[in-house]
């Protein structure tokens, strides 16, 4: 059985921080896993999508995103994030013009990014249904267990608003 | 590699975070008008005579906003925009932005003169119980 430790120490997921503001410290967490810090890599590398909708650009849109849920902000559910399938262990979605970083809530206020892709790319070709059999796969070959995910999908469960 | 630090620069990080800034600002607004009284999108949409979903657009960031279009918005919501330019608030106990950026292109800043390549964790700061001590302890 794994545990929050055994998962940071095995390289599983890594934790993801952003520049904080001023007297700012985090107030929840951000992991991603070795393939979507490769994703990231990839963005700050300079990819862009095919049709940019969005006035900052990906990498702004990213830093903005990931510094509004460290930092506590609160987040406009369906319009910054949501659930994909109202489910036990439900994969949930978060959201940008241009980008979207799909994972679930280790606990309340912990976020795991497994999967990113741009939004065009996820809409146009119907990818939900996909990234969250993918995220219950890998959840089940960790085998976690429901310890490791939160159960509700009230907008409250999984984050503080 | 047990963290990751995305860090886009600071003249990136300044514009996108001003962006979503006034994106938010506007939601709230939008929130804040709907409370009040049976204010929509919609009725924003037929004040200032423009389809609904351009407002849906340009409240998600979907839609550039203009100058124009930002004062239009506060307008139909009875509302003034408050805007200020002032010098940081840099001093002790505050954090201080990093001086590198990981995006590749861009070149390495070096703010007063010093780099500094993590960002201090305030010792006193105002919000002293952090998230990952409150994920340890629970």
């Amino acid at each position: 059985m794994s545990t929050f430790e055994h998962l940071v120490e095995a390289n599983v997921i890594v934790r993801i921080d952003v520049e904080m503001g001023l007297r700012e410290q985090p107030m929840r967490l951000l992991y991603g896993t070795p393939d979507f810090i490769s994703w990231l890599n990839s963005v700050l590398a300079g990819a862009q999508p095919s049709n940019r909708l969005g006035e900052a650009t990906p990498t702004e849109q990213i830093d903005q995103l990931f510094y509004n849920f460290l930092s506590g902000f609160p987040l406009v559910h369906m319009r910054q994030f949501r659930f994909i399938r109202s489910e036990k262990n439900a994969v949930w979605e978060l959201k940008t013009p241009d980008i979207r970083i799909f994972g679930w809530f280790l606990q309340k206020d912990c976020f795991v990014c497994v999967f990113g892709n741009w939004a065009d790319e996820v809409k146009d070709h119907n990818l939900y249904r996909g990234y969250r059999i993918a995220i219950r796969r890998f959840r089940r070959e960790l085998n976690l267990d429901d310890t490791f995910c939160v159960q509700g999908v009230d907008p409250s469960d999984v984050i503080s608003l | 590699m047990t963290s990751f630090h995305f860090d886009i620069g600071s003249r990136a990080r300044n514009a996108g975070r001003f962006i979503s800034r006034v994106q938010s600002e506007l939601l709230r607004a939008l929130a804040e008008r709907k409370k009040e009284s049976r204010f929509s999108q919609q009725s924003l949409a037929n004040k200032l005579e423009v389809h609904r979903s351009l407002i849906n657009r340009q409240l998600s960031g979907e839609a550039n906003l203009t100058l124009r279009s930002l004062a239009d918005l506060a307008w139909a919501m009875d509302l003034e925009i408050a805007l200020e330019l002032k010098k940081p608030d840099v001093g002790p106990g505050k954090n201080q932005s990093s001086a590198t950026s990981t995006v590749e292109s861009a070149p390495i800043k070096v703010l007063n003169g010093v780099r500094s390549p993590t960002a201090p964790v305030p010792a006193n700061s105002d919000r002293s119980e952090s998230a990952e001590h409150r994920a340890k302890s629970a």
